[in-house]
């Protein structure tokens, strides 16, 4: 219920279409009513042979109600729509900005597939809440109210047999299925998600998947979640199905009470027979309006279901720190300085990173280099604030790191990570992702730089840059960080899939460019690092060693080793 | 535009049981009429007693009865139809997203192909659940209704025949209108759709470009422009339900003026059929308008429906196998390339006439620089992409001429970047082999791929979830996993894509001792960076720009290629001389 509170939050920014489409909806309801005693009473009264201006009023009368029916309908269903409409489209602008802050976490809890299916899914049901949930009972209350005050005029019992018809139908009925409903519980919303997610992963995953054969098995896996989702659906719509049948029954066995009252009534004389005929259309009519109630408790369920599906993912937010007001200052290299860091992932008892202490002085130049898994990657997480220190303290030009607005660290930063995401498009959009404002003889330098001149900006560009080799994604990141302009480089395995040719070229030019920065690259090969103003050397998640280059090989420790090692292996 | 009427043709069971709820429907209806007026009229005009209208009264109870079952009935009949269709449907695009060679499986946006799994799926629903069963109900009830009117009074059922057609008319004009906004609309959410999937996938490269806020406005433009789409959607059906609303108001008030006068001026009809034919009115145009409405979903349908086709036509051809066996007694089968051709249309990247023969257990290293078409080369040997001209020859018969599933029980791929499964750690090693594997032979090919120490750490070990949902791992870590599946797997053939690279030296020792393991019992072809790969290899392809300039051991190469020779010596730190 807490979610869908939200939702109504959601929805009173939108009063006006709210207020309109529930006048409008009272109205047709009204007028239908109109016009079907109207012509009730139209026939019974020409059976009388009246005056024939008596008649000509009744028809125009008739006119007058179904113009207003069709037309008050009309309004009734743009407004409510236009309302629900573009407060699902705000719902889905909303959850991704919630969403947006949780990144670089959220697929170790979340699976794409699955996030895609409550953003469009989930958030496209929550449609009935407002149009079958939300505003519908308020029209049929009012509706029913005023029939049953008009129906008084002619029958106190009748006028009374239709309020029980109201309270079978609006209140006693949906609640029944409410009820039975419960125990039945649809799995339809989480079925949904299933499917959608295990055809994403079969999309991302599929040459694995054909390599060793198992496309087969994933298939029928998959179908065997589709069979699920559909039978869910069937389930569901059979049962709105009957759910429907029983309350139409209700209300027509209703009808068939007036009818039968009236006419008892009439054969005792307690009612002109005159009315009888218009009684018994009021009656029919009105149940129309309640009709939507049959499906209530099913789109109430389901809303509150999809409610509390989209705000589960957004709700885990992680401890909301405290107010980050400084602003990493503009222009100038930056000094970076580490004391007792400690660090470990959730759900391990390994620390990922323990008790680093290190300095990374302004405009220095510093290579990071290590076993796969002693840490390297983390550091340069937390140095770029994704994941925040447990222990310890990080700060960059003497500020705290976790009092920095995140933003302004990233804006200084010119980063290559390991996996650089790539989007659906051209070479050029995907380079100005960068910096906006750069030039297209600017983006032309940079791609030279990183040895693909060959590369059009137009080129296009597939999802994740699956058109792309590794080399190739990698340069283009790393002409991604040329073009970005900052006085920081963080730099993780940047060209670990260039060849060596390549490597070489591009380094000479990076150590050109960030001539003034601070640069700090973690590397995967020992050779070159003899320009770096230092070496840093990890293991399990310690600094084992610090020096530069001739230092380390001097020391003859871990470092030497290592190089001896790559030596050996060359040779 | 036809996908859904010929699906429709192969459900004439349910079509015929729908005919019949909807004769019963329309007996249902007049009775219903015919009783309710007879009751008023009775004690109305004829001041019959209460005693005398008992039986009517329950004869119309069992009549609403009826109709009511009915409705449920031709509803159930409806979901049933449609649940089997969707299933159906999603079927032959599983069909197609798993038979498409590689490269056309790596074009668009995954996202948009979901949205068509599920959105454009769930859109064909009520064409089955609500427009059939409509149309079937719409084209016997009024008839029934008309029939019923005719017999009573003859003006009336002229009225209602000349008004009726515009009804449909009308429908048919908006319809066509529907069909293409609603079209639209499914555009509109696959783009939605997909960008919302890409842009989760890259939101931290985004963030850190300090880009999120941008995609933000993107995103809301993509929502906008959806709601946008539905609600021109709606529209059309909002006026075309006042229109259709007006005609029937029409044809309802000359069917009351007509009548009214008759009672009165003429008393040339009896209040009871007056009554009759004015109740059965409504019921005439309503079931005509019902199916407007269900012909504007049905509309909608199809339009999803076109885009379902349109999806399932994309399929390039599937690469065709054959049937052939490949028995190869664990020796690895010899592999040739003749003339091996490869464009992407005109511009795109090729391979240019490649020929290289490898015998059983040889160790292939192809060296270039990136962009030089070694990757490509791999997944044309792996059989995932047709060359566009030349041959693939396994132990001399063309590639395609196996059995697909003979050919992949031979080779192990191992990709830059494996991908992992959402699962615990052992389902990510098992998926190497298919059949049953026990949890002893993924711990020993776990140990000798070097992840073992790794894997014992967790605390849950092998059971520790990886992947979308689980724990993250490094890019060593994951092709450490991919080598597990292939010592699982003990293929004859390896393929490796640039194993070495991202790791660390001690990774790569690991890396190497787990190859060359592996190369003892099978042939084994390395997408190679690393001189120590190369040293080892047997022979060398050397590509450049999709040619293949060289081929050779290194010590032939290195005297007789300058470009090689360049190569190497900066990977030795030397540097180009």
């Amino acid at each position: 219920m807490k979610d869908l509170t939200t939702i109504i939050k959601l929805m009173t920014t939108k009063k006006k279409d709210i207020v309109y489409s529930v006048v409008l909806g009272f109205l047709a309801g009204l007028a239908a009513i109109g016009l079907f005693s109207a012509s009730g009473y139209l026939i019974s009264k020409a059976a009388l042979t009246p005056p024939l201006y008596a008649l000509t009023i009744l028809i125009a009368l008739l006119k007058l109600f179904s113009i207003t029916r069709a037309v008050a309908r009309y309004g009734e269903r743009y407004f409510s729509h236009r309302a629900t409409f573009t407060m699902l489209s705000d719902l889905r602008v909303s959850f991704y900005e919630k969403l947006e802050p949780l990144a670089p976490n959220l697929f170790q809890r979340y699976r794409s597939g699955d996030l895609l299916s409550r953003i469009v899914g989930d958030v496209e049901s929550l449609q009935n809440f407002f149009l079958r949930v939300f505003y519908p009972p308020i029209v049929l209350a009012l509706v029913f109210l005023a029939t049953i005050v008009f129906t008084m005029f002619y029958s106190i019992y009748i006028s009374l047999l239709l309020l029980l018809g109201l309270l079978l139908t609006a209140i006693v009925i949906p609640a029944c299925f409410a009820a039975s409903q419960k125990k039945k519980k649809l799995f339809i919303r989480t079925s949904r998600g299933a499917l959608s997610t295990e055809t994403t992963e079969l999309l991302y995953g599929y040459r694995d998947l054909k390599i060793y054969g198992q496309l087969e098995d994933k298939k029928s896996q998959l179908i065997d979640s589709s069979t699920e989702y559909v039978v869910e659906q069937q389930k569901e719509g059979q049962l709105a199905m009957a759910n429907q049948s029983i309350h139409t029954m209700i209300s027509l066995f209703i009808s068939w009470g007036v009818l039968a009252l009236g006419a008892y009534l009439v054969s005792t004389g307690q009612l002109d027979g005159l009315f009888l005929a218009m009684l018994m259309m009021i009656s029919l009519t009105a149940f129309e309006n309640a009709a939507p109630m049959a499906v209530f408790p099913n789109h109430f369920e389901d809303s509150r279901n999809a409610a509390k599906r989209l705000y589960s993912v957004v709700e885990t937010n992680p401890k909301e720190s405290v107010e980050r007001l400084n602003d990493l200052s503009l222009g100038g290299a930056k000094s970076i300085s580490l004391t007792n860091v400690s660090f470990s992932f959730a759900n391990e008892e390994r620390p990922t990173l323990n008790d680093v202490t290190v300095q990374f002085p302004k405009g220095s130049k510093t290579a990071v280099v290590g076993a796969s898994g002693s840490g390297k990657s983390t550091l340069m997480q937390l140095l770029l604030n994704i994941q925040e220190a447990d222990s310890g303290e990080i700060k960059i030009d003497n500020l705290p790191i976790d009092g920095l607005n995140q933003e302004s660290i990233w804006e200084h930063a010119n980063v290559v990570l390991q996996e650089n995401h790539f989007f659906y498009g051209t070479i050029k959009e995907n380079l100005l992702l960068a910096n906006p404002g750069r030039t297209e003889e600017e983006m032309m330098d940079a791609l030279k730089k990183v040895d693909l001149d060959d590369f059009f900006l137009t080129n296009e560009v597939y999802e994740k840059g699956e058109n792309l080799s590794g080399g190739e994604k990698q340069r283009l990141a790393i002409a991604r960080a040329i073009l970005r302009g900052g006085s920081l480089w963080l730099l993780d395995e940047p060209t670990s899939s260039v060849d060596s040719l390549t490597e070489k070229k591009i380094y000479d030019h990076l150590l050109d460019q960030a001539k003034q920065d601070t640069m700090i690259i973690i590397s995967h090969r020992l050779i070159g690092l003899e320009k770096m103003d230092q070496i840093i050397v990890m293991e399990k998640g310690s600094i084992i060693e610090t020096g530069t280059f001739n230092e380390l090989i001097n020391n003859k420790g871990y470092f030497y080793e290592m190089k001896q090692l790559e030596k050996n292996l060359l040779m | 535009m036809t996908e859904l009427k010929q699906i429709a043709k192969s459900y004439k069971k349910i079509k015929l049981l729908l005919i019949m709820t909807a004769i019963l429907t329309g007996a249902s209806v007049v009775a219903q009429a015919y009783f309710i007026v007879t009751i008023v009229d009775h004690v109305f005009l004829q001041g019959a007693s209460f005693k005398e209208i008992t039986s009517m009264l329950l004869w119309l109870l069992a009549a609403l009865l009826l109709r009511v079952s009915l409705t449920y009935v031709n509803g159930y009949l409806g979901v049933s139809m449609a649940t089997s269709v969707k299933a159906k449907l999603r079927q032959s695009l599983v069909e197609s997203y798993t038979s498409n060679p590689l490269q056309s499986s790596l074009e668009g946006q995954s996202g948009k192909k979901v949205s068509v799994m599920m959105d454009a799926v769930d859109e064909v629903d009520s064409y089955f659940s609500k427009y059939i069963p409509q149309v079937i109900q719409t084209s016997i009830i009024p008839l029934m209704i008309l029939i019923a009117v005719f017999t009573t009074h003859i003006y009336t059922a002229l009225i209602m025949i000349i008004t009726a057609p515009f009804i449909p008319l009308f429908y048919i004009i908006i319809g066509m209108k529907t069909q293409q906004k609603s079209e639209e609309q499914m555009d509109k959410l696959a783009a939605f759709s997909g960008r919302f999937l890409d842009t989760l996938q890259g939101l931290t490269t985004l963030k850190l470009l300090g880009r999120a806020k941008e995609q933000k406005h993107s995103i809301q433009k993509s929502s906008h422009g959806f709601r946008d789409a539905t609600m021109d959607v709606l529209k059309i059906a909002f006026i075309s339900s006042l229109m259709l609303e007006f005609i029937s108001m029409l044809g309802i008030g000359l069917i009351a003026l007509e009548v009214g006068l008759r009672l009165i001026l003429f008393e040339s009809i009896t209040f009871h059929a007056a009554f009759f034919v004015l109740v059965l009115a409504p019921e005439f145009y309503l079931s005509l308008k019902d199916l407007g409405s269900a012909f504007h979903t049905g509309r909608g349908s199809m339009g999803a429906a076109k885009k379902i086709s349109e999806e399932l036509k994309k399929d390039s051809p599937p690469i065709k196998w054959g049937e052939a066996k490949l028995d190869t007694n664990k020796t690895p089968p010899t592999i040739e390339l003749m003339n091996l051709h490869l464009s992407y249309g005109e511009d795109k990247f090729a391979l240019k006439d490649i020929q290289v023969h490898i015998a059983p257990f040889e160790k292939v290293a192809i060296v270039g620089r990136s962009g030089a078409g070694k990757t490509t080369l791999l997944h044309v040997l792996a059989g995932l992409i047709p060359a566009t001209s030349g041959e693939v020859l396994i132990k001399g018969r063309p590639q395609r001429d196996y059995a697909e599933h003979e050919w992949f029980n031979h080779v192990s791929y191992i990709s830059q970047n494996p991908y992992l499964f959402s699962g615990t750690i052992a389902d990510n090693i098992a998926i190497g082999r298919s059949g049953p594997t026990t949890r002893k032979e993924i711990e020993r090919a776990a140990a000798k791929a070097g992840i073992q120490d790794l894997i014992n750490e967790l605390e849950n070990g092998y059971d520790t979830p990886i992947g979308e949902g689980g724990r993250g791992l490094s890019g060593g870590e994951k092709q450490r996993i991919a080598i597990a599946r292939a010592f699982l797997k003990q293929p004859t053939i390896i393929l490796f894509d640039e194993p070495t690279t991202g790791l660390d030296l001690k990774t790569e020792k690991i890396l190497q001792a787990s190859i060359k393991e592996l190369s003892k019992t099978s042939t084994v072809i390395t997408v190679a960076h690393r001189l120590h790969t190369i040293q080892h290899a047997d022979k060398l392809i050397v590509l450049e720009n999709g040619e293949q300039i060289g081929q050779g051991t290194h010590q032939q190469l290195i005297h007789s290629l300058e470009s090689y020779r360049n190569m190497v010596s900066v990977q030795r730190g030397g540097g180009v001389k």
